[in-house]
């Protein structure tokens, strides 16, 4: 109403939803993915990957500094003109639904696996797009609160996975580096999927209050995240062996197994209900990103017509595509691989490209 | 379906009479006139009192008053007195006369019925064209009790009345300050009810004294009985299950609200009052708190927290690891539900729903039925739902701890609104526990979650300190720090001036 400036978020807001952004379903599977091509020096390229995505995340806030006041949209549409801009901005829409998808579907794939083996596809999407739908549908002020509040409410769980830290074997990390420089550097691109979401600043910018602040902000939230991965890679890899550890599709779950409270045991149901709320988290900034961006394309203020289209469509799609094991694995490849474009490549091309436009913009009006 | 409605019945709304051509007329100088006048305006008026009497100088005059909202002994001693045995000349008569404190010189008919209805009575004089109003209100009045529903150990015993004028005096005894405004409205066409809002005009925001006359100067009813109706009326979101107001009945937490940068708004008729603009975590803190110890006070305060969560999901999280997820039990408390179950022929859903359906009903029922009839109620549940219902193998015995368990702590929340709306919320989280397992259950919690953060209550987020995280805020929230480290006003409210004390302890750095 009056005091509250309705599209406006704070810097804690900002950082609190890119960093619940990267850590996501990424997390569950992280430790394979290193110990697959980098062994036990996995967290070194963790480092590696983290020292990539924050110089990229830097020069996506370059390019949002040098037109503070425009959306991704119009930025595209000044650069490129306004069907060349439109047809990008389809293609990074097309990026974050994909991106919601695979997440919302992996999330379905998880639980129906973990938790509840009987229930239909239909019904969890059902379940699911309930909390997701009312989310979204009061825009960037609530998805930021939500962030806030699933900050809040799942702190206890990075703790919960100290538990684990019994009876573990620190010499596998030793001899550091035994692997040689070259697994380590080709690792670095399995971290890609875990940090992807800082790319969401492009659509995040704009709302900033302080804008000054997106640098600090950016930097923090990434390494908010690296901390959170450091922690699950380093504890799995002291408590599985390294071969152990291949065989689980999901080691993060596999460590919480074998926790035993005086009270409870099989603790991964509890947790990986409760890490719903941070699957969650990733799904709706992406989702939130692309009904916005389909909304702006549209030339609408309100985004959620789309957003109730896309949920239908959703909930439809959920009666005849049941995806298997593989083709989950699948479809989260083919997110890091669009990922490395729309995160890695497209900002960088974007950034020189925007150096020499504005370059030639300058000696023009000399 | 409202127009088809109204279609086949045809409207069915005629306004209250029109009296305006009478009541915009001002008085006439004969008293006969006068009188026809006011009894057509007070047709069908028994309690009207009209009492002809002399003036000691010889004029007639006449006195009006609704009987029963007067004071008999102020008219006798005060107006009746005076006027018959001791004036001098009709000209002093109309400021020195009688002893009654208020007094105002009208001559509008609309004013003369307003202020019979609010008990005053009017002095007519033959040959005079104005008229006097005499402040003699005395109505039937309740003497001031401790509150019934918000009882405290160390509290003042101060609760509101129903008449404004009192309640309004019992907040100005805790802030005798110039900057304590207060402002009345009257809402309601035929209740026209006094309401009045109160605040400290240096420490409020200004916007929220602003939406708030708005949103009261919109309503348009016949009349509004008490509080709740207002708030209804008033707050933000109508269709949420959450209170959004605070409705107190302890001048106390009233002033301390005031104090903390919001608006107090008091109804006429109604022993309680609305406090806004309010937070989620506002309605777990209790004027106890700031009376006992700080370290007590922070333990109750996250008892109260617990009680939370335990009353929304304990009986759901039975029922999803009874049904779902046994395996996260110890075997040993496994066997030991097992055991206890093992004569139920119901699902678990059944079970809890049948158990907390009958506490609700127990509850309800010693609440609606006078005093002693409420303990027998009492002791006849306690028995029946814990012994004979366990013996007859319709619930079991933990389901027996499991409601009683929920049961105290919906009763631990210190505001009632609050916990009879985490209790209905209940129900739909057991039955995502039926459904779902522990999955339904976060879902149900993020649901209220997402909720809860999407609402607001005059243009501050609900959710506040905890969605925004507001963490100079938390040291009144999660915990009760001392008095002295307390040295703002909470943010959430948004105030104007948000220094509350300076230094108080020696060594102490000045703010």
């Amino acid at each position: 109403m009056i005091k509250y400036t309705f599209n406006q978020i704070s810097l804690k807001q900002y950082i609190l939803i890119i960093y619940k952004t990267q850590v996501g379903i990424g997390v569950l599977s992280l430790p394979r993915d290193l110990a697959q091509t980098g062994g036990t020096d996995g967290w070194i390229s963790l480092l590696l990957g983290w020292i990539v995505s924050i110089l990229l995340s830097l020069v996506i806030i370059k390019i949002m500094e040098k037109n503070p006041e425009k959306t991704l949209f119009e930025l595209l549409s000044k650069y490129f003109g306004k069907w060349v801009g439109k047809g990008l901005y389809v293609l990074w829409i097309l990026y974050a639904v994909f991106a919601a998808s695979v997440v919302m579907f992996s999330t379905i794939h998880i639980i129906q696996i973990w938790i509840l083996p009987e229930m239909s596809n239909f019904i969890l999407m059902i379940l699911f797009i309930i909390p997701i739908y009312i989310v979204t549908k009061h825009g960037i002020r609530v998805i930021g609160l939500f962030a806030e509040f699933v900050f809040l409410i799942s702190m206890w769980m990075p703790i919960l996975l100290l538990f684990a830290l019994k009876d573990t074997h620190w010499p596998f990390l030793l001899p550091i580096g035994k692997e040689g420089l070259f697994p380590i550097l080709s690792t670095v691109k399995s971290t890609i999927l875990s940090f992807l979401g800082f790319e969401l600043a492009f659509i995040l910018y704009p709302f900033l209050k302080d804008k000054k602040t997106a640098t600090k902000g950016i930097i923090i939230a990434n390494s908010l995240s690296l901390i959170i991965f450091l922690m699950v890679t380093i504890i799995s890899f002291v408590r599985f062996s390294p071969d152990e550890i291949k065989d689980y599709t999901y080691p993060t779950l596999n460590l919480l197994k074998l926790i035993k409270l005086p009270f409870l045991e099989r603790l991964e149901i509890i947790f990986l209900s409760f890490y719903l709320l941070m699957l969650f988290m990733t799904i709706v900034p992406y989702l939130y990103a692309a009904v916005l961006g389909a909304s702006q394309l549209c030339g609408k203020q309100d985004h959620r017509p789309i957003l109730r289209i896309w949920m239908c469509l959703w909930f439809l799609s959920s009666f005849f595509f049941l995806p298997s094991a593989t083709q989950i694995n699948q479809m989260g490849k083919s997110w890091g691989m669009a990922g490395t474009y729309f995160a890695y490549v497209i900002p960088m091309l974007l950034w020189l490209y925007g150096q020499l436009f504005h370059h030639a913009r300058k000696e023009q009006r000399q | 379906m409202g127009t088809i409605r109204r279609w086949l019945n045809g409207i069915r709304s005629a306004p209250i009479k029109d009296l305006s051509d009478e009541l915009n007329q001002p008085i006439s100088r004969t008293l006969n006139n006068n009188l026809i006048t006011l009894n057509s305006i007070f047709s069908h008026a028994p309690d009207l009192v009209i009492r002809h009497f002399q003036l000691r100088t010889g004029d007639n005059a006449v006195l009006v008053y609704l009987e029963g909202l007067i004071d008999k002994s102020a008219i006798n001693n005060n107006i009746l007195k005076p006027l018959m045995y001791e004036i001098n000349s009709v000209n002093d008569f109309w400021d020195s006369s009688t002893t009654i404190a208020k007094t105002e010189v009208v001559t509008l008919w609309s004013h003369i019925e307003k202020a019979i209805f609010q008990g005053q009575s009017i002095l007519f004089i033959d040959g005079q064209d104005r008229s006097l109003v005499l402040c003699t209100q005395g109505w039937p009045q309740r003497a001031i009790k401790e509150p019934q529903i918000e009882s405290t150990l160390k509290g003042s015993h101060q609760g509101f009345v129903e008449t404004s004028g009192q309640n309004i005096a019992l907040i100005r005894r805790y802030l005798p300050n110039r900057e304590l405004k207060i402002k009345e409205f009257n809402v309601g066409s035929r209740g026209n009810t006094r309401v009045s809002i109160m605040y400290l005009d240096d420490v409020i925001n200004p916007d929220f004294v602003k939406e708030m006359e708005d949103r009261l100067l919109q309503i348009n009813v016949d009349a509004i009985l008490n509080t709740g109706e207002l708030a209804e009326f008033i707050e933000d979101h109508p269709i949420s299950l959450f209170p959004q107001l605070i409705m107190t009945e302890r001048p106390d937490s009233a002033a301390a609200h005031i104090l903390q940068g919001r608006i107090v708004v008091v109804v006429d008729h109604s022993p309680s009052v609305i406090v806004a603009p309010v937070t989620f975590s506002a309605f777990f803190q209790s004027v106890d708190d700031y009376s006992n110890r700080w370290i007590i006070a922070t333990f109750l305060r996250l008892l109260r927290y617990l009680a939370l969560i335990t009353t929304i999901s304990l009986s759901a999280v039975y029922i999803a690891i009874v049904s779902f997820h046994y395996e996260v039990l110890p075997l040993d408390l496994l066997v030991s539900i097992g055991e206890s179950r093992e004569k139920v022929p119901f699902p678990p859903i059944v079970e809890a729903f049948l158990m907390e359906i009958a506490l609700e009903m127990l509850r309800e029922a010693g609440l609606r039925l006078p005093g002693p009839i409420g303990q027998t109620i009492g002791v006849v549940g306690g028995i029946v739902i814990g012994q004979a219902a366990v013996q007859a193998g319709i619930v079991s015995n933990i389901m027996v701890i499991i409601v009683a368990i929920t049961a105290i702590s919906s009763f631990i929340i210190p505001d009632y609104d609050m916990s009879s709306s985490l209790r209905l919320l209940r129900f739909p989280m057991m039955l995502l526990a039926a459904v779902f397992g522990m999955v339904g259950i976060v879902i149900g919690l993020m649901i209220i979650g997402a909720h809860m953060i999407s609402m607001e209550s005059f243009g501050i987020s609900y959710g506040s300190p905890v969605a925004p995280i507001r963490l100079s805020d938390w040291k009144d929230v999660w915990v009760r720090l001392p008095m002295w480290k307390m040295k703002k006003r909470p943010l959430s409210t948004d105030p104007t001036q948000l220094k509350r004390q300076g230094a108080n302890r020696e060594g102490e750095d000045q703010v």
